[in-house]
């Protein structure tokens, strides 16, 4: 009785793994059949998550929540932050509304299977544009909306200068950013022996540092302004940030590979606020601006039923710049707390000397 | 009973309600399902890394890590990233062993402890019970990283407290690493090794030999000494004859206090996660120790007693042999939560494999397959302790003879 069973089981085994190798030889007509029916959620197929979009009438945008400027949720649990308006940006350019946003807070190492796995239709969350990202990860950075770099900050009291002074040091770091590997590769290149000190997030970080567990602090230096006035205000020990940038962060949206269509409309509604700004158009003065500059017209829409083909309503820089703000205004709510000036830096309208300058809105 | 009756036809109802018929069926069915799902998630999977592009394969293993791993110095960010797995491999290895060790002594300590007629003793234990294994595994962790090192006592690395002997440090203790004195091989040590692994065959036999007077002469076997002497006998003997491999390293602290060098550092991370596991765990093992010496008959604590053996020898010779059978089995799952527990090291800087794997995520490998090599070095650990726990309660299971 028993083997029979057994046979029994055996031979339906056999059965199936026949079936899958029998369809694993037409493995493509069922795959693709399989992702097109999958809805809104899962990646859709190509040119599918705009219009998913539209459909669901809200945008799931991935952010930081422990990041002072750039996201962080207040006690009501609101969302604030650069990054966060940055998801708003993208909503009312798409939907016409700026709270038309689902805010999906994201780990570091979490957040592109989310993407991957179209979790998320988009993420604004500090994530550094980098080569093997770009190819590993199935992600597509679009327009970097802060430009940032790796500083070091250690206690003013160490009279520590320069990367060189920091000889077998312990240095704190977080696990799975660029950070990681930027601190290795500059530090290595230079013959500066040093012993990284790993943590998962900043709340643990923060009193390791303080309390002297590593004797330096390294991240992107926006974060490490941020934090300087954070523990200065909390009345801790005086910090100094090296005045040396050893490294290239760009920060920027990231969509998911293969959807064309969704990542332009992503990119022009981020870059339009870029444009308002150069045009000297900002949330005040948005109602009844005039120009005679064909560009101007063309961003606001006017005469124009659809944004040059681009599937964005016709007014959709108006819906951004009335709702949101245009860049310099969304810059100055959030980053100049953090103790970063616009003027001056990298983040400055190319006009001025910066490197924010967008495509023409011809 | 070879003459049976003829055998009477049974009348079998029809097959979709014959018992025999439905179980085979149900059990096939259920197979397939679980393929079938099986493979749906897999086709679900491939088919979502076509469409983004992301390929599916291992080669990233023996791309470079480029990143340093802390408190492993000797790691080169150039290596391959299967040496990084190795390393996480090595130091989840440590923190589990260590953990164990402490688990268990504590966790017998606590067990006998709680049925002490000591008031004081058995209160204490209680208190110690409750309050571990009620707490989280991860809050105790970042508890013993804040108590101990953030806000702890010690000083930083400069001013490190060195307690020395004669020049030499034997315990150097600050913010950062708890060094002793180590052991440094200094010359070619396989033929060292070789006269020790035949020492230990030697102790071995040695040891059986004077259990087997004892038995059947009842003269003192003194086990104890004669293997402990014939173990050393060897370890000197090889040690002479192989040109003195071995020497001890002193820790120091560099003359400009900035640098650590020599004896066996823990550090703070792993002190952080292996007391906080240990005591835990001990917690769990302390009841389970508990229980078991609750299982063993009264009948053999009050015969004990009747041949006027003392509580000690009751327990050592009578009571725990028979309660550690019953302890045993309970005992591995919290050895194998233990050593899976250790992933929670991240919380306290330490580079064991689930920190140093969602690292090298970050930094670009693969995710889902970083995940799986993770899973198979859990599975694998498991496997392992529950093999080799498994022949050692074999060997302890009583034998009905």
């Amino acid at each position: 009785m028993k083997r029979s069973k057994l046979l029994v089981a055996l031979a339906a085994l056999a059965l199936v793994f026949a079936a899958c190798t029998d369809a694993g030889g037409g493995d493509d007509t069922t795959t693709t059949a399989d992702a097109g029916g999958e809805g809104n959620g899962d990646g859709a197929p190509a040119g599918g998550r705009l219009a998913a979009v539209q459909e669901a009438g809200v945008i799931v945008c991935g952010v930081n929540e422990t990041l002072p400027g750039f996201g962080v949720i207040d006690d009501e649990g609101n969302f604030s932050g650069f990054d966060v308006d940055f998801c708003r940006v993208v909503a009312a350019g798409i939907l016409g509304d700026a709270e038309a946003v689902e805010f999906f807070p994201l780990t570091a190492e979490a957040r592109f299977p989310a993407l991957q796995s179209g979790e998320i239709d988009l993420m604004i969350r500090n994530t550094t544009w980098t080569a093997l990202r770009d190819g590993q990860e199935g992600a597509t950075f679009l327009h970097t909306t802060f430009y940032d770099g790796q500083g070091m900050m250690v206690p003013a009291d160490t009279g520590f200068t320069e990367l060189e002074d920091l000889a077998n040091a312990n240095i704190c770091v977080l696990s799975g950013t660029t950070t990681e590997l930027n601190l290795t590769a500059v530090l290595d290149s230079r013959g500066i022996p040093f012993n990284p000190i790993v943590f998962e997030d900043n709340t643990q970080l923060r009193p390791a540092y303080e309390e002297g567990q590593c004797e330096a602090w390294t991240s992107d230096a926006s974060q490490l302004a941020a934090f300087k006035a954070s523990i200065e205000d909390e009345g801790g020990a005086e910090q100094f940030i090296m005045a040396e940038i050893f490294s290239k962060e760009p920060l920027g949206p990231v969509v998911a590979d293969g959807d064309s269509e969704w990542a332009q409309a992503v990119e022009w509604t981020v870059m339009a606020t870029v444009q308002a700004w150069e045009f000297g158009i900002d949330s005040s003065n948005v109602d009844g601006f005039q120009s005679d500059h064909p560009d101007v017209q063309n961003l606001l829409g006017a005469g124009t039923d659809e944004a040059a083909g681009l599937d964005l309503p016709a007014d959709f820089a108006v819906q951004i710049i009335t709702q949101v703000g245009n860049y310099e205004e969304i810059y100055n709510r959030h980053i100049p707390g953090i103790g970063i000036a616009l003027e001056g830096t990298p983040n400055d309208l190319w006009t001025n000397g910066g490197l924010q300058y967008v495509p023409p809105y011809h | 009973m070879t003459t049976t009756k003829p055998r009477r036809e049974v009348a079998r109802p029809p097959f979709w309600r014959d018992i025999r018929v439905l179980r085979v069926v149900g059990q096939v069915v259920a197979v397939v399902i679980v393929l079938l799902l099986l493979r749906w998630l897999y086709n679900n999977l491939v088919a979502s890394f076509d469409r983004l592009g992301i390929a599916l394969n291992f080669d990233f293993l023996t791309s470079q890590t480029r990143f340093r791993i802390a408190y492993y110095n000797e790691f080169d960010p150039s290596s391959p990233v299967w040496q990084m797995v190795l390393v996480g491999i090595k130091n989840t290895f440590l923190a589990g062993f260590f953990g164990i060790i402490l688990a268990s002594v504590i966790g017998l300590i606590v067990g006998v402890s709680r049925l002490s007629d000591n008031w004081l003793v058995a209160r204490l234990a209680t208190i110690y019970v409750e309050i571990f294994r009620n707490i989280p595994p991860l809050v105790i962790i970042i508890f013993f990283g804040f108590a101990l090192f953030f806000f702890g006592p010690f000083p930083i690395l400069s001013e490190s407290w060195e307690l020395s002997l004669g020049g030499n440090n034997l315990l150097i203790l600050n913010k950062d690493r708890w060094a002793v004195p180590g052991i440094l091989a200094t010359g070619g040590l396989t033929v060292f090794w070789m006269i020790l692994a035949v020492g230990v065959v030697a102790t071995y036999i040695v040891w059986r030999w004077r259990t087997r007077v004892f038995d059947d002469t009842g003269q003192p076997h003194h086990r104890v000494l004669w293997s402990v002497g014939v173990l050393l006998g060897f370890f000197l003997v090889g040690y002479l004859a192989t040109g003195t491999p071995l020497e001890m390293s002193w820790p120091v602290i560099t003359e400009d206090r900035r640098l650590f060098q020599g004896g066996f550092a823990f550090n703070w991370g792993f002190i952080s996660l292996t007391a906080a596991l240990g005591l835990y765990t001990a917690s769990h093992i302390g009841e389970i120790v508990r229980g078991s010496i609750l299982a063993v008959h009264g009948g053999q604590s009050e015969a004990a007693n009747a041949l006027a053996l003392s509580a000690f020898q009751r327990y050592r010779f009578v009571v725990l042999p028979q309660a550690m059978r019953i302890a045993l089995p309970p005992t591995i799952n919290q050895y194998l939560n233990l050593v899976k527990n250790t992933s929670l090291g991240v919380a306290v800087g330490y580079a064991e494999i689930t920190a140093l794997t969602r690292t090298s995520i970050g930094n670009g490998r693969p995710t889902f397959q970083s995940i799986i090599i993770l899973m198979a070095v859990y599975l694998g650990f498991s496997l392992v302790i529950s093999l080799i726990l498994n022949i050692v309660n074999r060997r302890f299971t009583l034998v009905e003879r």
